[in-house]
């Protein structure tokens, strides 16, 4: 009954949100085709220039995925500071995340990825947002550049690491925050156990 | 209001060295030498290119957020032709006459190949109703670019400082000062402001 209205808090609050973000964008267009009328008013030439377009491209892209969002509110996922909550139509089946077919080669390449402890101080430093190789190096200074760099690559391989192609920087990904938070988890988990 | 339309140069160009058409945080856009060119005009001036040669596309598509980043870069050769709407300024001083070598290098036996195969790309562009027009003072207007894909359709990059949209099979990234948006077959990201939205599809 709890989580019930849990549930229908949250959803309330994702409906609140999109409203404000679709009167938000009528706003800017509003501004926007005031500032061109305004334009077209002194008559200084050619108007409606690529940059307007760009501008009415990416408001029109943002406004049809705000619907989109709204429309598929009830069965979206959304996540926010406090954690995931999975939202589903009534009666739409439930899939169990134990029940999701996982291979074995690929849970043993993310825990193997998992399994070192410099990957893990890799992914640990990742964690308070992006940062360049020289960063990484400098924090971990134990570790040679060519070690480092093929930690990176077996945590980019299993997908906890994604690197920005233009200014190189190395980011934890989704999944890799949700690992390292569980490698750590269940770590504290045995160590009571074992105290106990 | 007097309005032009964008017309096809007859005339043809190769690249005289490496150049770097767009270049910012999130990509970057880059022609190799001996790369060939064909002006596109507005009235008397150069307001776009079709390229055909061997260059690079980059574009990290990626949304980064309190919960982790989302997406992976986008890296593709470009070996088709492809279009570039904008300020030409920069290219323009970097683009030499062809020989007929140039364009055998580039798999043409003439010069109407190439034009021929341009003009397709151009009219594949333009006749979907994209009427881009340019004012004439000199402020930054932004770049159009549209590259063909393997499925015969193009792939559309629009870059103006920090905006920026990329629709491609698959993939529409838009980023928006700060507004971020990632649609993917598999879900939706959409990121405002630091609060964060993720839509399975």
């Amino acid at each position: 009954m709890k989580l019930r209205m849990v549930k229908i808090k949250l959803s309330e609050d994702l409906k609140e949100e999109m409203k404000k973000l679709r009167e938000e964008i009528e706003s800017l267009k509003e501004k926007l085709r005031e500032a061109t009328e305004e334009k077209l008013r002194r008559g200084r030439g050619i108007y409606i220039d690529i940059g307007n377009r760009v501008h009415d491209y990416v408001e029109d892209v943002m406004e049809g995925v705000a619907e989109g969002i709204h429309g598929e509110l009830e069965k979206s996922i959304f996540i926010g500071p406090r954690g995931v909550r999975i939202f589903r139509r009534k009666g739409e089946p439930y899939e169990r995340e134990d029940e999701v077919e996982v291979s074995f080669p690929r849970v043993a390449e993310v825990m193997s990825a998992l399994g070192q402890e410099h990957r893990l101080r890799i992914l640990n430093e990742l964690m308070s947002g992006g940062k360049y190789i020289n960063e990484l190096q400098e924090k971990l200074s134990e570790i040679t550049a060519s070690t480092l760099s093929s930690h990176l690559k077996v945590l980019e391989d299993a997908g906890l690491v994604v690197q920005e192609k233009v200014r190189g920087r190395y980011l934890i990904t989704m999944p890799g925050r949700t690992a390292y938070k569980m490698a750590r988890r269940v770590t504290r988990f045995l160590e009571r156990r074992n105290q106990e | 209001m007097m309005w032009q339309d964008y017309q096809l140069d007859n005339t043809t160009l190769k690249a005289n060295e490496v150049i770097r058409l767009w270049g910012a945080d999130k990509g970057v856009i880059e022609i190799g030498k001996d790369t060939l060119a064909i002006p596109i005009r507005l009235g008397d001036q150069r307001r776009g290119y079709i390229f055909h040669g061997h260059g690079k596309l980059i574009l990290d598509t990626i949304v980064e957020t309190e919960e982790g980043a989302i997406g992976k870069p986008v890296e593709k050769e470009i070996n088709e032709p492809f279009l570039m709407l904008g300020d030409t300024e920069k290219v323009q001083k970097r683009l030499t006459t062809t020989s007929k070598e140039d364009l055998t290098k580039m798999g043409y036996e003439n010069q109407q190949e190439f034009v021929a195969k341009a003009e397709d790309l151009y009219h594949r562009f333009f006749e979907r109703g994209r009427t881009f027009r340019h004012r004439r003072s000199g402020e930054d207007h932004g770049l159009v670019f549209a590259f063909q894909n393997k499925a015969s359709k193009l792939d559309i990059l629009v870059v103006k400082g920090s905006k920026l949209v990329y629709k491609a099979t698959g993939i529409v990234f838009v980023a928006n000062e700060n507004k971020v948006v990632l649609k993917s077959p598999k879900e939706v990201v959409l990121s405002r402001s630091g609060k964060l939205f993720v839509i399975k599809t």
